[in-house]
């Protein structure tokens, strides 16, 4: 019996069951739906690029509406400005939302709640200027004159961020990948895990162990989880994606197809580092409530270096930056993260890959080991050191079998 | 031919199999027994490499399992389970396959044992949707469902309703009939008196009586005498060379040495008054069971 084949069967059942399972659809609608809230609800809330509404009530100098247009107009704010005869309908309309902020008699500023700056600057800007005018006047200067004197200049803003190139909306999204990241291995971790404990619990493992060996059906199911995760994951990617360019609000010049590639390439090597070991382990429990609690230490790693990855954001160049892109327990955070900030060199994600790579062949050997050790063993569960020295000496005890049922 | 042996297995300072050495024949259904904890689950799983052996072989046909063989048996763990949320029919195709047969074959044959077991209408329910005497039938048939040379059932009886333990009979008998070799397990001693040609009596992990049913029962060292009688029991205990294996009112299985002379038995039958009946019985398998694991 072709091992490549059994190994496929088993990755198929995964997909299938689970694709069927009513669980997975709401999970893949719940993360789809949070995934767009995250973009498309801030930039409802944040407003600031869009028009603003100037109310004017009271005494009004003649030439205070155009200006406060012309002055939003030099620093790139629409505002758009409507008059009020009386204060009460005013101070309706900013209670209202309808407009921003009501400028009373040119003297002051009416506010639904906190005064906002860049508007504030706007207005009283204007006011400023308009008194300048009429006092140029009364002394005398032509307003031809004076407009040459105080025409405003168009100020730019630009937000550095920590690395050149790179704005300060890169930064959030590498924490969002990073976040991403983490959810999507330890989702399909716990997958695995969760797999791996069912058909322990419920002994089907005897009867598809006499079929094929263990390592194969440890490999199809992490195969299989990670193939349903990818898909689930590009697809969630790719929702963002359109989110974002619907909205158009994240100033985002790092988030392109490459670095996107490099995201998904970099789930799929840590869903298999973590998978592996979240296999193994499940393996030590024999009931489902034991589950998460043999996973404890893989998941105690996996949020660690959750935490670690940060560092990488504000500092990518730092050298305990470096040295998280390469380990393999935090690269598959990590390094997405300094390559989406620009910050790597050709040659460092090959070498983090190749680490990587190589602690998952080891880690697939171990877990292989361990699993093939403890999945027939009933009983309390298992300590892995148990099944580890049980390993290298055959005659030692709880191994293989099962020291709690051996008659019958 | 299934072969054991001297199989040795220990799991810690436990010896589960201590030289086990036995076979099992094709074309004839072989009853697996012994107390509990004697080897028989442990001697099972190692017939399809799920124990690593200390020492001894496990053989099919004269040459050690391949793994490709073990996937073509038949085996009904002690511990029921298939996955609970899996569909009926899709699970049993899965279990075929992963066998390395095409999924058009194993169809037919799931398709087939469903019909015949009466679960033709259950096939795109989850298992777990099923009566308990459902869910084994369809464990049954995932041991089945390569229509395998050589099946090995732990249990297979335990926790059946009577008509299912009929249905079971029926099959087992029918299994063998058509060439395979079977091997069951079961505490149900008349039952397996009733169906096996041959028994392996196993205990402490050491085969202790394994063999052609008949040919066992001959070879006891008693005589198993049965006699009914109208009257005041004698004292049988008193009788040089004879064991009381049962006794009621008016009737009495005494156990008596084959080398002992019968008269004195039968002088004291006659002394009770009427003796309706005396006749030889050869032993039943539960007293070859007792004999053979008597501590």
């Amino acid at each position: 019996m072709n091992g490549v084949r059994q190994i496929w069967l088993v990755a198929v059942r995964e997909m299938r069951e689970r694709g069927r399972s009513r669980a997975f659809r709401i999970s893949l609608a719940i993360m789809i739906l949070v995934v767009i809230g995250m973009i498309i609800v801030p930039a409802l809330i944040d407003t600031s690029g869009g028009s603003k509404d100037v109310g004017l009530a009271g005494t009004v100098p003649g030439d205070l509406s155009q200006t406060i247009v012309d002055q939003g107009t030099a620093v790139g704010t629409t505002t758009r400005v409507q008059h009020f005869d009386t204060l009460a309908a005013g101070e309706d309309a900013v209670r209202n939302g309808d407009i921003d902020v009501l400028v009373v008699d040119a003297q002051r500023l009416e506010w639904r709640r906190r005064e906002a700056p860049q508007l504030r600057a706007i207005v009283t800007g204007a006011i400023q200027l308009v008194a300048v005018r009429e006092r140029a006047a009364a002394a005398g200067i032509s307003p031809d004159e004076l407009l040459a004197l105080v025409a405003p200049v168009p100020v730019e803003n630009v937000e550095l961020g920590s690395v050149p190139g790179r704005s300060l909306d890169d930064e959030t999204a590498a924490i969002v990948m990073i976040a991403l990241l983490l959810i999507a291995i330890s989702t399909y971790g716990n997958l695995v895990l969760a797999g791996v404990v069912e058909e322990k619990a419920s002994r089907v493992v005897e009867v598809l162990l006499v079929r094929m060996p263990a390592r194969s059906l440890l490999a199809g199911k992490v195969l299989g989880i990670g193939l349903l995760g990818l898909g689930q994951f590009v697809v969630t990617a790719l929702a963002a994606l359109v989110a974002i360019r619907a909205v158009d609000t994240f100033d985002l010049p790092a988030v392109r197809g490459a670095v996107l590639a490099w995201v998904v390439l970099w789930f799929v090597l840590g869903y298999a580092l973590y998978a592996s070991v979240y296999g193994a382990l499940g393996s030590l429990a024999s009931r489902s409530e034991d589950a998460q609690s043999v996973a404890g230490p893989a998941t105690v790693v996996l949020i660690a270096a959750y935490f670690a990855s940060f560092t990488t954001v504000g500092s990518p160049e730092s050298l305990p930056a470096r040295l998280l892109s390469y380990f393999p327990a935090t690269a598959p955070m990590a390094m997405p993260s300094r390559i989406a900030m620009g910050a790597t060199t050709w040659w460092e994600p090959l070498l983090a890959i190749a680490l990587t790579l190589a602690a998952i062949a080891g880690l697939v050997q171990l877990g292989g080991r361990v699993y093939t050790r403890a999945i027939l063993h009933s009983g309390p569960t298992l300590r892995l050191w148990d099944v580890w020295r049980g390993g290298t000496s055959r005659r030692s005890g709880a191994v293989g079998g099962s020291p709690t049922v051996p008659g019958g | 031919m299934l072969e054991f042996d001297t199989v040795v297995k220990t799991f810690g300072d436990l010896a589960a199999l201590d030289g086990c050495t036995f076979a099992a024949r094709p074309g004839r259904l072989t009853g697996f027994l012994g107390p509990n904890g004697a080897g028989k689950t442990t001697a099972m799983r190692a017939v399809f490499g799920l124990v690593e052996l200390d020492s001894g072989a496990v053989r099919w046909r004269g040459a050690p399992i391949s793994g490709a063989e073990r996937a073509r048996f038949g085996y009904m763990p002690e511990e029921r389970g298939l996955y609970p949320r899996m569909r009926v029919r899709d699970q049993l195709i899965y279990l075929g396959r992963l066998c390395g047969r095409t999924s058009k074959e194993v169809s037919r044959t799931v398709d087939a044992w469903l019909e015949r077991l009466g679960l033709a209408d259950r096939t795109s329910d989850s298992l777990d949707t099923l009566s308990h005497g459902n869910q084994q039938r369809v464990q049954l048939i995932a041991a089945l469902v390569n229509e395998p040379e050589l099946v090995v059932l732990d249990e297979p009886f335990s926790g059946l309703d009577p008509l299912a333990v009929a249905a079971m009979s029926e099959l087992l008998v029918e299994l063998s009939g058509a060439g395979a070799t079977v091997l069951f397990s079961s505490h149900q001693l008349d039952l397996v008196e009733h169906l096996c040609e041959d028994v392996v009596i196993i205990d402490n992990g050491r085969v202790v009586l394994a063999g052609d049913l008949e040919d066992l029962r001959a070879a006891v060292p008693q005589r198993f005498v049965n006699i009914r009688y109208r009257g005041e029991a004698p004292d049988w205990c008193r009788l040089p060379c004879v064991q009381v294996v049962e006794a009621s009112d008016g009737e009495v299985r005494l156990c008596i040495d084959r080398n002992a002379d019968l008269a004195p038995v039968l002088a004291a039958a006659r002394a009770t008054g009427d003796l309706i009946s005396f006749s030889y019985q050869p032993p039943t398998l539960s007293e070859l069971f007792r004999h053979a694991v008597a501590p």
